[in-house]
């Protein structure tokens, strides 16, 4: 029972994962390889400020998406005249350094062990200790963080983010400030992001940075791709999907450290087949042209 | 103690300039920001491993048949994935997300055959050189002379043979080539099966001296694409040149603050390179299509 | 009386070692219809780009409603009224027919990601102001009945007819037109009216065309354009500004 309740709850994180990234790279058409960056300055700054500070999670949490949407600014603002590869190649050098600072800059956070003893979120004298509990945690959150993301992409906001995705020049020409949009979009992906990493931590109660590479910024993108970019089913159904297949590799009875493997091969197969013959995805809007 | 790090960055820095090459054949003629390139390194060091200490074949053959071996899958590549994608004018972000998913499907495939350890190819002690307080490794020698050849040849083979003259064609201006009937399915087989062909040799030249582990490609593949925007896209001299140079820093980096920096650093010049100098140290041929309005 | 004008004065634009635009010096008025002719490769698109500011002038300035808008952001400048219709359209192709001239509205609340989602009801309000306004624009064109339809499935002359609309759509009071009859023929004579009537309505039309025989029913004042440079032709129905 416990292992389903782990399940959902990895489920509840990667779909603010997917969903965030879709918004920049399904909406926006950015192509951003950076988001693990922003799930682990979410993760380190809620543990920091919880461990370090004392904080509480529920406000810990608050300013970590804060805290990483402003610095997501750091690679938004100068990749906004970058196109095509350059932009995916910058994006790619933030991930890589922002990981390296997670992982080398010792006396901050504590380098490659990581950072222990994370306590447990606490709700008004309601303590979030067992797994069931963590899951309602974890489910509510994103459960809300999904209804905003929805909303945003609903809105006229999410209607001219894909106007830039289609015509970047065009948009512009009708008088919208893409630059100011490219940024916010960033920001917001960042702030949802790091609400998936706060709640990591609690959950986890230790992290490092090893959570937080290019490889995991990969999977997070194979979830958009997969499930397909630019509406508001896809990246839900590459959630499931890809969060799910390992267990039904166990069903299999693979011994675990192929069954690692095998699954990796089987997304990165499946990206080279659906690019090849449905670049949508499973149920995706956008075909990334 | 600085003369020792440069040594060891010259050796380092040819093997990047290597790779950088590689990469630039491909990705200055197609456009294709080629992932799976790191794979095929990954796969060329595993099949020298195997070729080696499976087999039992002698170092040179072994070597030989690798690299052999790394050409002929990046023609198989270019066929079997890319080629399908030109013929459906694929966008290249397509392609970008083919060659992400490739390397990830084929490095662990690796994994799952010989396991995810590091594993040395050669568990005897290496041929040292000594000369004024500077030791200097036969496989560091191998790999800066066998490097310096085969750039060299490569430049060569670009500037003075048919072949060489039709690559650069293309990196030109690719719809006039196809309008003047160069045949670009050839274009395309040479460069990739060129391409990895170096790509191979430094992967070999890397397992021969630090053995080969499943996550050897991607760093190779990053230090590659580094190297090309610092020389500059467009530019094959540009690439070894990158390569050196990121070489060097690293050298440097790892001298006057730490080992731990040096991805941090390569990639902080990355970022500053496409802000500020995006067309990199030689970079010409921008296409107008790239220029913004 | 002030009137809302467009002014060119001595423009140079030099690409690579050739003057695209050379020592031009030239105003757009209200109430007009002006056609730009020339061989290809003239400078008019060039004109158009130093106009809308997406290429920045070696020398010279331009104005609109006499405020110098040379050094600004392509984007402020369409925010001020400098409209322009691409001579490959540009349309959002994924979006329908109607959310493309949606998204052509300026001013629009939902725009802003933090009202988004914090005053939900006044965006709303003004989405359905605005779907009220794009769908009387697409009745005006003929295409309401495809309101729904993806932009990119439609034929090239419905296309153009929609960037015209999401020209509109912005309220520009000046717009520029490259080709605009440009490949098509069923719809030209719709489009013709569209641009009398903007010109009546008080707008500054300025178009690139080929096509002759549009120039002589339309234009009220038309100049050529060759190697940079610029010369007045004489017309029909020249209009001098008061």
């Amino acid at each position: 029972m416990n292992y389903l309740w782990h399940m959902l709850i990895f489920i509840s994180l990667y779909s603010l994962l997917s969903m965030s990234l879709n918004l920049v790279v399904g909406y926006a058409g950015l192509l951003s390889l950076c988001h693990a960056a922003f799930y682990g300055l979410g993760a380190y700054s809620t543990a920091l400020l919880m461990t370090r500070s004392g904080w509480g999670f529920f406000p810990a949490l608050l300013a970590a998406m804060v805290i990483t949407a402003l610095l997501s600014s750091i690679i938004a603002v100068p990749s906004l005249r970058l196109r095509g590869d350059f932009f995916v190649l910058a994006t790619l050098g933030f991930q890589v350094i922002v990981f390296s600072l997670l992982y080398n800059w010792d006396n901050f956070t504590n380098g490659s062990y990581g950072i222990t003893g994370i306590a447990n979120p606490v709700l008004f004298g309601w303590s979030v200790d067992t797994p069931f509990r963590y899951f309602l945690l974890a489910g509510t959150i994103s459960v809300v963080g999904l209804g905003l993301m929805r909303a945003l992409a609903l809105s006229p906001f999410g209607r001219v983010l894909k106007a830039i995705r289609e015509n970047e020049v065009a948009a512009v020409a009708l008088g919208k400030n893409v630059a100011l949009l490219k940024i916010v979009v960033f920001a917001v992906a960042a702030a949802f992001a790091a609400v998936s990493g706060g709640i990591f931590a609690a959950y986890t109660q230790y992290i490092d940075p090893t959570s937080f590479m290019l490889s995991e910024a990969l999977f997070i993108l194979s979830i958009v791709i997969i499930g397909g970019a630019g509406n508001q089913v896809g990246p839900l159904i590459g959630t499931v999907l890809l969060v799910t297949l390992p267990e039904m590799l166990r069903f299999l009875r693979m011994p675990d450290a192929i069954a690692s493997s095998l699954r990796q091969v089987i997304y990165g197969a499946a990206i080279v087949l659906l690019m090849r013959f449905r670049p949508q995805g499973i149920q995706g809007d956008y075909k990334f042209d | 103690m600085f003369q020792q790090l440069l040594i060891n960055a010259i050796s380092v820095g040819c093997l990047y300039a290597l790779m950088a090459v590689g990469f630039a054949l491909i990705y200055n003629t197609s456009r294709i920001f080629h992932v799976a390139h790191g794979a095929v390194y990954t796969i060329t060091g595993y099949l020298c491993y195997f070729f080696l200490l499976r087999l039992h074949w002698g170092t040179a053959v072994a070597v030989v048949m690798s690299i052999l071996c790394s050409a002929i899958l990046g023609a198989i590549i270019e066929i079997v994935i890319y080629a399908p994608l030109a013929r459906k004018k694929a966008p290249l972000t397509v392609c970008l997300l083919s060659s992400v998913g490739l390397y990830i499907a084929l490095s662990n495939i690796v994994v799952m055959i010989f396991g995810s350890d590091t594993k040395l190819l050669r568990p005897d002690i290496e041929k040292v050189y000594h000369f004024s307080g500077i030791v200097l490794t036969r496989i560091q020698l191998c790999q800066v002379v066998v490097s310096v050849c085969l750039i060299g040849l490569t430049l060569l083979v670009l500037r003075y043979t048919n072949l060489g003259r039709k690559m650069r064609a293309v990196r030109d201006n690719p719809t006039l080539t196809i309008i003047m009937g160069v045949n670009q399915r050839q274009v395309r087989l040479a460069v990739f099966a060129l391409g990895s062909a170096l790509a191979g040799t430094a992967a070999v030249l890397a397992a021969l001296d630090v053995g080969v582990d499943p996550n050897m490609g991607m760093p190779a593949l990053l230090t590659a694409a580094v190297a090309l925007i610092v020389g500059g896209v467009g530019s094959f001299e540009g690439a070894a040149v990158g390569g050196l140079t990121l070489g060097l820093l690293q050298a440097l980096v790892i001298w006057r603050i730490s080992a731990r920096w040096t991805d941090a650093l390569t990639f902080t010049v990355l970022v500053l390179f496409l802000l500020c100098r995006p067309r990199g140290l030689f970079g010409i041929h921008r296409r107008l299509e790239e220029e913004t309005t | 009386m002030s009137e809302v004008t467009i002014e060119c004065h001595r423009l140079i634009k030099t690409f690579g070692g050739v003057r695209a635009v050379d020592d031009l010096s030239v105003s757009f008025y209200a109430g007009q219809i002006t056609a730009l002719v020339g061989p290809n490769g003239a400078g008019k698109t060039t004109l158009f780009h130093l106009i809308s500011g997406m290429v920045r002038p070696d020398a010279g300035e331009v104005s609109y409603r006499e405020r110098r808008i040379s050094n600004l952001a392509p984007w402020r400048i369409a925010r001020m009224g400098i409209g322009r219709l691409f001579q490959d359209i540009r349309i959002f192709g994924h979006l329908t027919v109607e959310e493309n001239i949606l998204v052509a509205f300026p001013g629009q609340m939902g725009e802003n990601a933090l009202w988004a989602i914090t005053r939900p009801v006044r965006v709303q309000r003004q989405e359905r102001e605005n779907i009220a306004k794009a769908n009387r624009l697409l009745q005006r064109i003929g295409l309401e009945h495809e309101a729904r339809t993806r932009a990119e499935t439609l034929s090239y002359g419905q296309q153009k007819l929609i960037a015209i609309a999401r020209l509109i759509a912005t309220g520009a009071d000046a717009l520029l037109l490259d080709e605009p009859s440009a490949g098509i023929s069923k719809e030209n004579t719709q489009i013709q009216d569209i641009l009398k009537h903007l010109a009546n309505e008080g707008k500054i039309v300025v178009m690139i065309e080929h096509d002759y025989s549009i120039v002589q029913k339309i234009a009220d004042q038309v100049y050529r354009m060759d190697a940079g440079k610029m010369t007045v032709l004489p017309t029909a129905a020249a209009k001098c500004p008061m």
